[in-house]
């Protein structure tokens, strides 16, 4: 009963930030112009800023954001380790890498394939990371420091371009490199939302196997989980639901570390419950986001992922300590 | 520590080495820059050659000998008070709050002036260390090693996240954060000389002293309080030596990533676990890799500078990398 | 995906509206293709000040301006010509594009370096042209404004105008050529933090050759600078080795300052001889156009007065 409740009240939650995204930005608009234009009322309407600008920028906030807890409840889950996220297994980093090579290889003209870059890098990252975790002996802490490590590395290739570079070309990616829905149009949301709906329902699917792997390697294989290759196949969903939303909207990163732990002080227990319960959260958080940047400083766009830093670090630190003083992970 | 502990190299052999590596990179050092006329006997010659090497290529020098000296002894007595071989500065989102420290300096210019961009970049790297501390559990009275990795890295990702908001903002302020957070030395002169010479004279004597208890807090703190050093006073004196000399080190360069990892990674692969040998090897070790940093910076991209902090990543994350995937020791 | 009939009925709908502006329209070639603008835009939108000058040449005042949300940053030259009656559509790094939509344009300006990435949103909105602003040089800058004009309908005007342009630049460098022979000038732009010269690739450096000066930026031996601003030290500006050294200071005190009284410094010709000028790094660095380069002209001009005084 009180899980429902608390179902109810998040889904009402992310509907009403829904419904305000749509009205907050640089452009005040009245309700019903809104309404005119999203029912196709007779009337004044707002073609361009409700339906190809907002819409869009809302719809891709609630997809990505989803998308980003999903992976980092499941990243979580699978290095045993609360404070694991999909950056830790080099996405971020690997995307922003591929980001500035592309750039610097094909200047402006190659803008339009920044998506593209993008998703290939964060996978071949994931690959990486995961393949050579994979490789000896397993453990999760020594996927998690290989992960960093990858980061670092890639991290110090994008400063590497960022030092030698005209800075002028590098103000687009720049951009994308901070995390932001400004500019997203359709075109990005029919591009994303059959894949990682499919890949969610995928992990949603196999949400109570990721319990069985939470109580470790021996005691789910003598439960009779093939270990290894679930833990390849959550991790591959985990890092293509990740590298497709950073591919779209830059590097929004914390929302995957966020989610999870909100969604695990809220309601807790079994994977079945946390997960959607994040995916929830997340869609909330991200879109929550993007349209505070809009409505703060108009007509000057603040990131998404610049707000989401902003208000989730301290509340962040503040949820680490206080798990920090209950448990030791 | 096992007095009959193996070398894996003759002390003879790696002191010639040394002794090579050090010599070069002084050499290196010195002789890279924007002009190419400069020779080394311009040093006592009274023209305008002679100045420029006298009035900005010695300093730069030792400026990124004492970098090296400060950042290098900041990792290891990290490394040991954690008892974590991947604590170091940049690891633990230290350097990253140092420049969101700075960032806030630049994007408000109000606050840069008032506080002074410098002590901006110390409070954000205090800060910054802290979070990661308390989120690895300090506070309960141990540190979980990978909580305090995986915090500092999280601690470091919120904070280049805001430094890099300022990217979207104008040129001109982007292209002073990017100076600024790269660490750069480009434009160093004897007073910051002075100002650094100063910490890692006194840092490398003040760790020389604490090297039994580093070597005793390595062994484990149980052992340690057996042993009649109280850890917690080693603790507090380390960290706060460790967050000095780091805080010199940025208030001169800015974040130099990684120099605080490599080096006493590499003493202890070479030298061994014993403090008392690691501490000067460390000392020497950091200065060397930064000058010789400094000669790649100014050579690389030729006639243009790229900033040390750039050339030291480029060397310490493959390091990283390597050491992470084939680490016999576990974290 | 509730929404998802609606997208392409709406689409539709969208491109109806767009039919009207292909009604007698003009083909426009630029950086990134080909579009139709309508005859004679009256609601124009610009995203850099380069265009703004452009538009100001030709007495068209825009609708948007992205000034960085600071009205200043848009000179008194300009708004002689334009008014103030624009309003502001964010920072030149990302325009707000929903209040460009609001102001319902019919034609927008882009600059290739900042929004090629957004070139087909800002396309959905109204005919986008994009230009080569940020990266190019004097005549890159003279080339754009003849575009600009055939854009906005006034194809002879702007001619007449960049003829008109050339005939005051040509006088003025009359004026300048007898003292800028041989002489070695360079601009550089100094904040905080550093200092950046502006190579003979960038805007500023071309204007300088135009004006007859010459550059020692040439590198050394089996060195390129492949870049318009080259972030520079003490040591690499003794190179560089200007006879005249022209700064603009975005801060005071500038970083260069805190080099006065260094011997290397000292011994610079144009230290040596006090031949460093201040002037308006806005004016110098951000704007560029054909207004921009009468300012810059005189400019030099006032300069060379005062250089060849101390000769």
């Amino acid at each position: 009963m009180r899980d429902i409740l608390i179902f109810c009240a998040l889904t009402v939650t992310v509907v009403l930030i829904a419904i305000w995204s749509l009205s907050a930005g640089a452009v005040s608009i009245p309700w019903y112009v809104i309404g005119n234009t999203l029912f196709d009322i007779e009337g004044p309407k707002q073609e361009f800023i409700v339906f190809h600008s907002r819409l869009p920028r809302t719809l891709l906030a609630l997809l990505t954001g989803g998308a980003l807890a999903l992976s980092g409840v499941t990243v979580q889950a699978l290095l045993r380790n609360p404070l694991a996220s999909p950056k830790i297994i080099g996405i971020n980093s690997g995307a922003a890498l591929a980001v500035c090579l592309l750039v610097l290889v094909l200047p402006s003209a190659g803008l339009k394939w920044l998506p593209v870059a993008a998703l290939s890098g964060g996978l071949l990252a994931a690959a990486l990371v995961t393949g050579s975790a994979d490789f000896g002996r397993f453990s999760s802490g020594r996927l998690a420091l290989i992960g960093i490590a990858v980061g670092f590395l890639c991290d110090a290739g994008v400063d590497f371009i960022l030092a030698t570079s005209a800075d002028a070309q590098f103000s687009a990616p720049l951009i994308w490199l901070t995390g932001s829905l400004w500019a997203r149009g359709w075109t990005h949301v029919q591009l994303v939302w059959p894949w990682l709906v499919i890949l969610a329902s995928f992990v949603l699917v196999l949400s109570f196997r990721v319990d069985l792997i939470q109580f470790g390697d021996s005691t789910a294989t003598s439960l009779g989980v093939a270990v290894r290759p679930l833990r390849l196949i959550l991790m591959g969903l985990a890092a293509a639901l990740a590298a497709i939303s950073v591919s779209v909207v830059g590097v929004l990163g914390f929302v995957g570390l966020m989610a999870p732990h909100m969604a695990r002080s809220i309601i807790g227990g079994t994977h079945s419950r946390i997960m959607p319960c994040a995916v929830l959260i997340g869609m909330g958080l991200v879109t929550l986001a993007d349209a505070t940047g809009r409505a703060i400083a108009p007509p000057i766009e603040v990131s998404a992922g610049i707000v989401t830093a902003l208000f989730g670090a301290p509340f962040f630190v503040f949820i680490m300590i206080q798990s920090g003083k209950r448990s030791q992970v | 520590m096992n007095a009959r502990h193996r070398l894996p190299f003759q002390a003879g052999a790696i002191s010639v080495l040394a002794f090579g590596v050090c010599i070069l990179s002084v050499y290196g050092s010195l002789m890279t820059g924007g002009r190419s006329d400069i020779r080394l006997s311009d040093l006592f010659a009274a023209s305008t050659n002679g100045a420029v090497i006298l009035d900005i290529r010695l300093p730069r020098t030792l400026v990124a000998a004492c970098l090296g000296v400060n950042l290098g002894l900041s990792g290891l007595i990290l490394q040991a008070l954690t008892r974590n071989p991947l604590s170091s500065p940049s690891i633990l989102g230290i350097n990253q709050g140092a420049a969101l420290g700075l960032t806030i300096g630049v994007i408000f210019p109000s606050v840069g002036a008032l506080v002074g961009l410098m002590p901006l970049a110390a409070i954000g790297a205090l800060v910054a260390g802290f979070m990661t501390f308390s989120i690895a559990g300090v506070f309960t009275g141990r540190i979980v090693s990978l909580r305090l990795i995986l915090g500092g890295v999280a601690v470091g990702a919120f904070a280049s996240a805001m430094v890099r908001f300022s990217f979207t903002l104008e040129d001109d302020l982007a292209r002073q954060v990017l100076r600024w957070t790269l660490g750069n030395i480009s434009d160093v002169r004897w007073h910051h000389v002075q100002s650094l010479f100063v910490w890692s004279l006194g840092g490398t004597v003040a760790t020389l002293a604490m090297a039994h208890r580093l070597n005793l807090m390595a062994l484990g703190e149980a052992q340690a309080s057996g042993l009649g050093a109280d850890p917690r006073l080693t603790l507090m004196i380390g960290a706060l030596m460790s967050a000095c000399l780091t805080g010199t080190a940025v208030f001169v360069a800015g974040p130099i990533a990684f120099a605080g990892l490599v080096v006493p990674h590499m003493c202890r692969f070479c030298l061994g676990p014993d403090h008392r040998i690691l501490v000067p090897a460390t000392a020497l070790g950091g200065a060397c890799l930064l000058m010789a940093a400094d000669a790649a910076s100014k050579w690389l991209t030729s006639p243009v500078e790229l900033p040390v902090g750039v050339v030291v990543a480029m060397i310490g994350a493959p390091y990283f990398l390597y050491q992470t995937l084939f680490s016999k020791g576990a974290i | 995906m509730l929404f998802r009939p609606k997208t392409f009925s709406s689409l539709a709908a969208g491109l109806m509206a767009l039919l009207p502006f292909s009604v007698g329209a003009a083909e426009i070639t630029h950086e990134l293709g080909v579009t139709d603008v309508p005859d004679a835009p009256q609601r124009v939108i610009a995203l850099e000040f380069s265009f703004v000058d452009a538009l100001a040449a030709l007495g068209v005042s825009p609708v948007g301006i992205a000034d960085d949300k600071k009205r200043q940053r848009i000179v008194a030259e300009y708004t002689a010509v334009i008014g103030d009656d624009w309003q502001s559509v964010g920072t030149r790094k990302t325009p707000s594009l929903e209040v460009i939509a609001s102001l319902q344009p019919d034609l927008i300006i882009a600059d290739k370096t900042r929004h090629s990435g957004v070139y087909d949103t800002l396309s959905q909105i109204a005919p986008t042209i994009v230009l080569d602003s940020l990266g190019g040089t004097y005549p890159d800058a003279i080339e754009q404004t003849l575009v600009i004009g055939d854009a906005l309908g006034l194809k002879d005007k702007a001619a007449e105008r960049v003829a008109e342009h050339e005939a005051v630049m040509a006088e003025l460098i009359a004026k300048i050529g007898n003292e800028s022979h041989g002489v070695n000038a360079q601009f550089g732009v100094t904040n905080a933090t550093g200092l950046w010269l502006h190579s003979p690739l960038s805007y500023n450096g071309s204007l300088l050759e135009k004006f007859g000066f010459s550059s020692s930026m040439t590198p050394q031996e089996g060195e390129v600078y492949e870049t318009n601003y080259v972030p520079t030290t003490l040591e690499q500006l003794s190179v560089v080795d200007p006879d005249l050294l022209i700064l603009g200071k975005y801060a005071d005190p500038a970083f260069t300052d805190g080099w006065a009284g260094e011997a290397l410094y000292d011994s610079l010709k144009a230290v040596e001889a006090s031949n460093v000028y201040t002037v308006n790094a806005h004016k110098w660095s951000r704007m560029r156009g054909l207004l921009a380069a009468e300012m810059t002209a005189n400019d030099v001009l006032e300069i060379l007065t005062e250089f060849s005084g101390k000769q």
